[in-house]
């Protein structure tokens, strides 16, 4: 038996922060295999990655179902927290107030997101935490074998069963009518797209949700089901062809003919750049981003793409009036006040 | 007729929303300046304008805090329980009564004092009339008590700090009560309020109000609230002395103070920051713990620093919202589901309010854990005499970080459930840090956080959990102990039954039995609190509520021999403890035990 010969080093592709793709990888997904969600936590590898991001300086959060379990999958060398169900958005809120330097980047479900943490959702929406929130919206419970979940179409069939009779809620609508500062809902099955979202995303000072539609390879993607592959594939309008240009890039890399594109320059000085294919969609335009999905919904279909984007709101950080400097990293002499601080406060006191 | 100085209680009857809560803090502040033992206890409804109100000032020489057991002053201002107010008095009560009122004095066994209060309020000012009647009854009683004029002019300046056209008129109203009564009325009761050269210098403040600044002084990073009576008052404590205490040069807070959509929230937000490496904590009540529940297990589970204050209203459910009582005690020890154990600290005064106030955070972090701080809304919102805080005496204790790289490197094998120390509690590295990332997990989880569901991995975690709160026992606030030589009978008792227990040991004393005392101030209970219990035949566990939450604990806890030794008297009807009531049930209790 003769000896393989070994095969020349391939040379390892680094980002810009000298980083290896494999520093933004995670562990072995449990999830049923084709699942949407994998799609997904592959594209926040490689946004990040692209991005540059330092993996440490990244925080995942989720909250409970398949779509939560998935930071297990993605960014190992990241801290993160699988909190409690729908619950995800006030943990993020907690610990971006005392540590705002980190890059959060929430996954949840829409059983987390449209049902048990709904309110969670719309108040972390409300105080402009900077956050990515993604959803990975399948219409079901997968991990409860699938049920119904409150974005599931009318009309909608799971495997067993009648079909859904409920009206959904739209993710998008309702966090644009908050007030949400950048909306984007995509497929996970639309890998550029979603590259360029998420890289926006990261990039975006505030809250940054977006609502992708993926399906449910069990329990949720025979024909009937509004949220399966075959369905979501041939009825998805894209409002934009997105690119991401980070801000460490020269602009002209991406080839955009004139008058057909729209930059839009993010809080860290990186842009992303919207090629409409549809009508000009203005992404400042609240009523023209609620007429969108209220278009798309009727003719049964999904409008993908950069729907709303606001930069002029403070975020969380600002209206808290908090230093600079991370609270966590404030040293203990500051944060207890001193002797004298007491002494002044027990003779006012005594009077 | 001989005159009975500070030993007597006034109930001041009004109703809600009308000022009053303001002339009976001046009432109560001119007594304490006077040097008087006084102590004062608004029952308030759950209501901004128009329900009953009470205020209860006891004057005792004694310096006992409780109500007293009955009434010997009743003024009556609202017409809305005059008469159960008036059938409620002993033959030979005071009553102080507004004859405006459109109501009758049935009574013929009291001494009565009609007095046309509304009608002087009117002369000053009719638009402010019904808040002016308040300050009057306060005149009036200062004359018939012989309360020092300058004491009430210091009291009232006080209470309107700056304002001074307030501060004006209600010297003035003050004036007019006085005269009135001077003028038209002849004082033929006992009761006066006799000046006391105070042997040590105290103030009046809240015990919400010192936890307040205690978690100031304790570094808090991030408060989480969400309102709820009794126990807002911290959370606002909190962002009034922020200014002062917490911001820098420029006005930017190194506190961050939210406000939360729910309890839920708030319970996440404060799991948030304690796991990014932060001092957070929520103030809130029982309804609120309720709803925060499955947040505590997760806590547990995963090892988060976090503090949650607690300050006990009457439950179940919604109960009596502005009422106190004992009730929480066994949710805050063993809250959530599945297997937990709490560590639940409780102060007894307002000077522990604070000090514990700033010691919870370092508990939660020593031990990476929900800490509860147990209060309730007689010390949260009632004023208490105070020897002034003192300043913490040893430095922040944050616990098992790794916060460098040379410590990290320095492991052999780094696991974040690791029990290097053999103390049960293991080493955390915070996000950001880049040192030994995990995923936090609420889920089954072996040494490394991992997710497991082999039994040896849930087996040997469960049992390190139990083995790092019960080594919190000892290291935790010790009890208070007064131990008489060679008492048979001990009482353990805890929180704020401590401004009640020293009349019902002068009540047992005088019976002729005497007892040892011993107040609880933290669970896992102290070591010392089974030697005390082993040092007396009997040990009553007194406590406000109705089921006896604490003798259950102890109960379960104490070793075989000791259980029979332990019996339980619990009472609560929701007003704050009342000597002879708790008295009469010890001493029930004992018969019942044959002694």
């Amino acid at each position: 038996m003769s000896e393989k010969p070994e095969r020349p080093a391939k040379a390892v592709k680094l980002n810009v922060i000298n980083e290896p793709k494999d520093s933004y990888t995670g562990g072995k997904s449990s999830l049923c295999p084709g699942c949407g969600h994998d799609q997904i936590s592959n594209v926040i590898i490689s946004a990040a990655w692209e991005s540059g991001i330092q993996p440490h300086r990244i925080a995942k959060m989720s909250g409970i179902g398949c779509s939560s379990k998935t930071p297990a999958y993605y960014l190992g060398k990241s801290h993160g927290f699988n909190t409690v169900h729908g619950r995800m958005p006030s943990v993020t809120t907690g610990a971006y107030a005392v540590n705002k330097d980190l890059l959060y980047i929430g996954v949840s479900g829409d059983g987390d997101s449209a049902s048990i943490g709904i309110g969670q959702l719309i108040h972390a929406i409300r105080r402009n935490i900077d956050m990515v929130y993604i959803i990975e919206n399948n219409g079901v419970y997968g991990l409860t074998k699938g049920q119904y979940s409150a974005t599931a179409d009318i009309g909608s069939k799971k495997k067993k069963g009648a079909p859904n009779k409920t009206q959904p809620i739209d993710l998008c609508a309702l966090a644009i009518n908050l007030g949400c500062t950048f909306v984007a809902r995509s497929f996970s099955g639309s890998k550029k797209q979603l590259n360029s979202l998420l890289k926006a995303a990261m990039s975006h000072k505030g809250f940054a949700l977006i609502d992708v539609i993926s399906p449910c390879v069990t329990f949720n993607n025979n024909d009937e089901s509004m949220k399966s592959y075959s369905y979501v594939k041939e009825n998805e309008i894209t409002l934009h062809m997105t690119d991401y240009i980070p801000h460490f890039n020269p602009i002209t890399e991406v080839e955009v003919p004139e008058g057909h594109y729209r930059d839009i320059t993010l809080h860290d000085g990186s842009t992303i750049r919207l090629e409409t294919i549809s009508d000009e969609h203005d992404p400042s335009d609240a009523v023209a981003a609620l007429t969108a999905l209220h278009n798309a919904e009727s003719n049964a279909k999904h409008v993908t793409g950069l729907l709303y984007f606001d930069n002029t709101k403070d975020s969380l950080a600002e209206d808290l009036g908090i230093v600079d400097t991370p609270l966590i990293d404030v040293s203990d002499d500051v944060l207890r006040p001193n002797k004298k601080a007491l002494d002044e406060i027990n003779s006012a006191f005594f009077g | 007729m001989e005159d009975i100085a500070n030993d007597f209680t006034i109930n001041i009857a009004t109703a809600n929303g009308t000022g009053s809560q303001s002339a009976n803090l001046i009432l109560l502040q001119s007594l304490f300046d006077m040097g008087i033992p006084v102590s004062g206890k608004n029952l308030f409804p759950s209501n901004i304008s128009g329900l009953p109100t009470w205020y209860i000032v006891r004057l005792s020489d004694k310096g006992y805090q409780a109500p007293g057991d009955r009434t010997h002053i009743q003024v009556l201002v609202n017409p809305a329980t005059w008469d159960e107010d008036i059938e409620a008095l002993e033959p030979g009560s005071v009553v102080i009564w507004n004859e405006n009122a459109k109501m009758e004095m049935t009574r013929e066994d009291v001494v009565s004092y009609p007095i046309p209060m509304s009608a002087l309020a009117r002369k000053i000012n009719p638009k402010i009339a019904k808040l002016v009647t308040n300050i009057v009854y306060v005149g009036a009683l200062a004359e018939i008590l012989g309360i020092d004029q300058n004491a009430l002019e210091q009291a009232v300046a006080k209470q309107f700090k700056g304002k001074d056209t307030a501060i004006e008129l209600n010297i003035t109203a003050l004036s007019l009560g006085r005269d009135y009564f001077r003028d038209n009325l002849a004082k033929i009761d006992p009761y006066v309020a006799e000046s006391r050269k105070k042997d040590k210098s105290q103030f009046f403040v809240e015990g919400n109000e010192a936890i307040a600044l205690g978690s100031h002084f304790g570094g808090v990073q991030m408060l989480a609230w969400y309102p709820i009576t009794p126990s807002s008052s911290i959370a606002e404590g909190i962002i009034a002395w922020s200014a002062e205490l917490r911001s820098d040069s420029e006005g930017n807070f190194t506190c961050s103070i939210i406000q939360a959509e729910d309890e839920l929230a708030a319970a996440g937000m404060v799991l948030g920051a304690g796991w990014a490496g932060g001092r957070g904590m929520t103030a809130t009540s029982g309804p609120g713990i309720s709803l925060m529940q499955e947040f505590i297990g997760l806590g547990y589970f995963a090892e988060i620093p976090s503090v949650f204050w607690d300050v006990n209203r009457v439950g179940p459910s919604t109960g009596l919202p502005t009422r106190t009582q004992q009730s929480d005690i066994a949710m805050l020890y063993e809250g959530s589901h599945g297997d937990t154990q709490h560590i639940v600290i409780i102060p007894g005064t307002v000077e522990e309010c604070f000090e514990f106030g700033w010691r919870v955070f370092d508990y939660a972090e020593r031990f990476q854990t929900p800490v509860f701080g147990m209060s309730d809304l007689d010390l949260g919102m009632n004023r208490w005499a105070c020897d002034g805080f003192e300043y913490p005496t040893e430095k922040m204790d944050r616990g098992k970080v790794v916060r460098d790289l040379k410590t990290f490197e320095a492991f052999d094998d780094f696991g974040r459930y690791l029990d290097v120390d053999g103390d049960g509690i293991p080493y955390r590295t915070l996000p950001g840090s880049g040192m030994a990332p995990i995923l936090y997990r609420g889920t089954g989880h072996n040494t490394k956080g991992v997710y497991s569901e082999k039994p040896a991995d849930y087996l040997a975690l469960m049992t390190r959990l139990k083995e790092k709160i019960e080594r919190s026992r000892d290291y935790l606030p010790a009890p208070i102990l007064r131990e008489e030589k060679e008492c048979q009978i001990g009482i353990i008792y805890f929180g704020s039954m401590e401004n009640t227990i020293q009349e019902i040991d002068d009540m047992l004393e005088d019976t002729g039995l005497k007892v040892s005392q011993c107040r609880i101030r933290a669970l896992p209970a102290h070591s010392e609190i089974e030697r005390f219990v082993e040092r007396h035949e009997h040990t009553i566990i007194l406590e406000i509520n109705r089921d006896g939450q604490l003798y259950g604990i102890l109960r379960k806890e104490l070793p075989n021999n000791l259980v029979s030794r332990v019996h339980s008297v619990a009472y609560s009807d929701g007003m704050p403890p009342r000597a002879r009531i708790y008295t009469d049930k010890i001493l029930a209790k004992l018969k019942e035990v044959h002694i």
